[in-house]
């Protein structure tokens, strides 16, 4: 089973570009996630994969093959790998069996009986066993959603490309088949590259996940990487509520920002440098009453400006005194404060995550 | 080379059948305009601008081009004043028989305007026409009550034709108007009449001038109904007048000259209705909830619809009707009696043999006509839809080119083109053949394009990706799925060649008649029934070909589903 290596590709659409000098490590058996908003070119990348666009730059390696590059490309055809498409382009004129089957029919050496066989095991593993006569138009969206998981696994490709796949279902579906990818992906280990825009599915499905801004990656790590360590304002904003405070750093391990002082999580800061610092919401800890602060955190005080009950949680916007910083807090339920009223809040360093590159055009 | 172990620079089996079917093209359309603009300043030693200055200075050809002006006004004018109305009972309301008035429509669409004419030859001819005897003898009057051979004659027949395309234009976009715009200025207290002129109007005005402009098109490039109408009545039209100037001897350089300005008109014309449709967006008016309300009509839907029975009466039911009674009457001006009544004129018109020959002509000229029209169309409307080749937009344009070449100005370029090496067609049916070819590709390619953009271009992805090539994909998925539109295509293109008059009356030789020609020729004869006989013939051909094209579509050609 092959990795994919992505070079510096670029794929530009008049003077657009795309994608833009992406470059991309999946290792073999992996699941990688390419997640970003809409128009940050995931779904180019994928079809640059696939085969179907050529790139103006970079290259496209699929263990020790070279598949994509500007000279030339291989046809999507002889590249052994499968997609699952947005629409899941199922072909309304072929039965359930007669989608699954056709990518069979192509490879040379399936027998028919073996075809047949095959075909059937796929759709009992899809939990569509019994459906094979069935026409695309007479099934719901997620049995729909699984003929296109099984018509693409069932060749037993080399890579796998799934693009939005789940994103015509509705909500509870979408939960249900993520965990249905993710044991599908344990049980056949094809490595694969999976397109989202939805965080959330990205964090459940993927080894790993590369963050896509502007026809780059931004940053690729695990889920709790780029939770727990974002590197740009970018990723610290998409993945996840936070709070940002742009300050300077004026030791090592310390940022100002007016009044506000915060010891973070590294020690490598330049004094002077303008540093921003990402703190999620749920890591700063309101303090009651007189309540001791727990040893090492910052402290600061402030005033709640507004709250918001939501369910499970309340969530604070706090004011912090003499500085013109405004922090979202998420708080238990069980403790209650009132807009105006005097509160202290208390954030570990190792929480106040600096965003250590630059973000492209900021200062 | 490390690129290539897949096999990586092989030839694509596919590219031949692009590449030759965007040459094709090319030269279907090149050629004859290359030879029309060449033709049109060309003299005895060099080129000259003489001809355009005898189009421009000579009384005759100014009158024509006069009387074309007045008519393709009045035509626009009065095919929006029913066509407006009629689109927005049908669209809107809650007027009853709705889908009967559509069908209707339709059948006014389809109907060749030169059927039409002869139908009104025999209702309101000053003598024998049937409304005017039925005038004479109710009233005991000496004079007719109307005639058909005049201006507002030849308008209006002319406009009970046209007015389908306004309708077209001005339902379609009602339908799309969700009524909840209109609700949300009523919610701020806008009245009816206020909702009506600052939200709906405005929304519909491009599709409502864009309907007038087609109907002013259509009334430019007629040939028919004016050679029949405005003939006898003394005056020329362009058409009629290029046409006039094919007589001996011909003068195909003035001809040629004369149809430039028209062209250019044309040109001009379109591209104006494309800068008002194009300027609003009209994915806007959609939205997912778009729900319409059908306004109540109250007291006023029968009148209403006795309205538009009205007009499908003078359009539709009198002139089928006239049709019949003279295809079944020995004469055709007296009652349908017992004595009156004959099959002969069935039994002439189908053994005779000049006449036998141009509907074995037609037919195999639709035929052959609608499958490479349909062939070609489909694999350019492929190569635009999913960018094959580099200049696919380039295809797209010179498809739908032929949209602003009437069809005399066609026939004039086709003529000029094909009488010399190195392609000598004409005296042959290839020069038909090309005609309709060239004629037809607008309507067939736009109807390809809207199959290709319903087949959604990930099926043939997960064709591909799973190691089919690109022919392959083509034949085992695009092919099936495309099916049915493109034999809808096939019909389209049919019923456009039967119907055909303006080209052929200009390249038909004695050996090469069709349907239409052999019907304008029997006018001179005064032969009615045969006429008849062979307009219901052609009808029936036209009906049974949308009727297959409605099935495999699932709506009508308008687009309404239902």
């Amino acid at each position: 089973m092959p990795g994919v290596t992505i070079k510096g590709l670029t794929k530009r659409y008049g003077d657009v570009a795309a994608v833009e000098g992406l470059s991309l490590e999946v290792q073999p058996s992996e699941l990688v996630s390419l997640l970003g908003p809409s128009g940050c070119g995931k779904t180019t990348t994928l079809r640059l994969v696939a085969g179907f666009l050529r790139p103006e730059a970079g290259e496209i390696w699929v263990g020790e093959r070279c598949l994509s590059s500007p000279t030339g490309v291989v046809p999507p055809e002889r590249r052994r790998m499968a997609m699952i498409f947005q629409s899941y382009a199922l072909w309304p004129h072929m039965t359930v069996a007669q989608n699954v089957a056709y990518g069979l029919r192509l490879k040379a050496g399936v027998s028919k009986t073996e075809r047949e066989a095959r075909v059937k095991d796929m759709l009992r593993v899809v939990q569509l066993g019994g459906y094979e006569s069935r026409y695309p138009g007479e099934l719901s969206g997620g049995q729909q959603q699984r003929v296109a998981v099984a018509r693409a696994l069932v060749v037993e490709p080399e890579i796998l490309l799934l693009d939005e796949p789940l994103s015509n279902l509705d909500a509870n579906l979408r939960e249900e088949m993520r965990f249905e990818i993710r044991r599908l992906h344990a049980t056949f280990a094809i490595t694969t590259l999976y397109v989202t825009h939805d965080q959330g599915e990205a964090m459940v499905i993927s080894d790993r996940v590369a963050v896509l801004h502007r026809g780059r990656v931004v940053q690729v790590g695990t889920a709790e990487d780029l939770f727990q360590r974002p590197r740009t304002r970018f990723v610290a904003e998409f993945i996840g509520k936070t709070n940002l405070v742009d300050g300077v750093a004026v030791e090592p391990g310390v940022v100002e920002r007016g009044g506000l002082r915060l010891r973070v999580a590294v020690t490598g800061l330049k004094a002077g440098a303008p540093v921003a610092v990402s703190i999620r919401p749920h890591e700063i800890i309101l303090v009651t009453g007189d309540r001791a602060t727990p040893p090492g955190h910052n402290v600061l005080t402030g005033v709640v400006q507004r709250t918001s009950y939501l369910g499970d949680a309340v969530d604070y916007q706090v004011r912090v005194n003499e500085s013109d910083v405004t922090l979202r807090v998420t708080a238990p339920t069980s403790i209650r404060l009132g807009p105006g009223v005097g509160a202290r809040l208390a954030v570990a360093p190792e929480a106040c995550v600096p965003l250590i590159e630059p973000e492209e055009g900021r200062p | 080379m490390r690129v290539g172990t897949g096999g990586l620079v092989r030839f694509d089996r596919s590219l031949p059948v692009w590449v030759l079917a965007a040459l094709a093209l090319l030269v279907l359309m090149a050629l004859p305009l290359g030879w029309l603009g060449y033709m049109s300043v060309s003299g005895g030693e060099g080129a000259t601008l003489a001809h355009y200055r005898e189009v421009f200075t000579d009384a005759q050809l100014q009158k024509a081009l006069w009387n074309t002006v007045v008519l393709a006004f009045w035509v626009g004018l009065v095919s929006l004043a029913i066509g407006a109305p009629m689109a927005w009972l049908t669209a809107r309301t809650d007027l009853p028989g709705r889908r009967l008035i559509r069908g209707l429509i339709m059948a006014s669409f389809v109907t060749p305007p030169f059927l039409g004419a002869f139908a009104w030859v025999m209702l309101a001819g000053p003598n024998a026409g049937l409304l005017n005897k039925l005038y004479r003898a109710l009233t005991g009057a000496e004079d007719p009550l109307v005639n058909v051979f005049s201006m507002p004659g030849l308008i209006f027949v002319v406009a009970i034709y046209t007015f389908p395309y306004v309708f077209i234009m001005i339902a379609n976009t009602l339908e799309l108007i969700a009524s909840e715009l209109e609700d949300a200025a009523s919610i701020l207290g806008a009245g009816r009449l206020r909702v009506a002129l600052t939200v709906t109007l405005p929304m519909v005005l491009p599709a409502i001038a864009s309907g007038f402009i087609l109907a002013v098109l259509q009334a430019l490039a007629l040939f028919g109904s004016p050679a029949i109408l405005a003939l006898p009545a003394g005056f020329h039209t362009i058409t009629t007048q290029i046409w006039a100037l094919f007589h001996y001897p011909p003068k195909v350089e003035m001809a040629a000259a004369f149809s430039v300005p028209l062209l250019l008109a044309t040109a001009l014309l379109l591209l104006v209705q494309k800068q008002l449709l194009g300027r609003r967006g009209y994915a806007a008016i959609g939205g997912k909830s778009a729900q319409r309300r059908r306004i109540p009509l109250g007291p006023w839907r029968l009148p209403a619809l006795a309205g538009c029975l009205g007009v499908m009466a003078c359009s539709i039911f009198l002139p089928y009707g006239i049709l019949a009674k003279a295809a079944f009457a020995r004469a055709w001006a007296q009652p349908l009696t017992a004595e009156n009544f004959t099959l002969e004129n069935f039994a002439l018109t189908f053994g005779h043999g000049a006449t036998r020959s141009a509907i074995w002509n037609t037919l195999e000229l639709g035929t052959l006509t609608a499958c490479v029209g349909a062939g070609l169309a489909a694999v350019l409307a492929y190569i635009v839809n999913r960018r094959i080749l580099p200049g696919h937009q380039l295809l797209a344009f010179l498809a739908l080119a032929p949209v602003v070449i009437p069809g005399v100005v066609l026939a004039v370029a086709l003529f000029v083109a094909y009488t010399r090496p190195p392609l000598v067609l004409y005296g042959s049916l290839w020069i038909l053949f090309v005609a309709y070819l060239t004629k037809e590709m607008p309507v067939g390619y736009a109807q390809s394009d809207a199959t290709f953009k319903g087949v959604h271009p990930e099926l043939e992805e997960a064709g591909r990706v799973l190691g089919a090539g690109r022919l392959r994909v083509l034949g085992e998925i695009t092919a099936p799925l495309a099916r049915s539109g493109v034999i809808a295509t096939w019909c389209f293109v049919f019923i456009g060649v039967i119907r055909e008059l303006s080209a052929s009356i200009i390249l038909f030789t004695p050996n090469t008649k069709v349907i239409s020609v052999v019907i304008f020729d029997l006018k001179e004869e005064g032969q009615f029934g045969a006429i008849a006989v062979l307009g219901l013939f052609m009808l029936a051909m036209t009906f049974a070909a949308v009727v297959v094209m409605q099935t495999l579509l699932g709506r009508d050609f308008i687009g309404a589903k239902e």
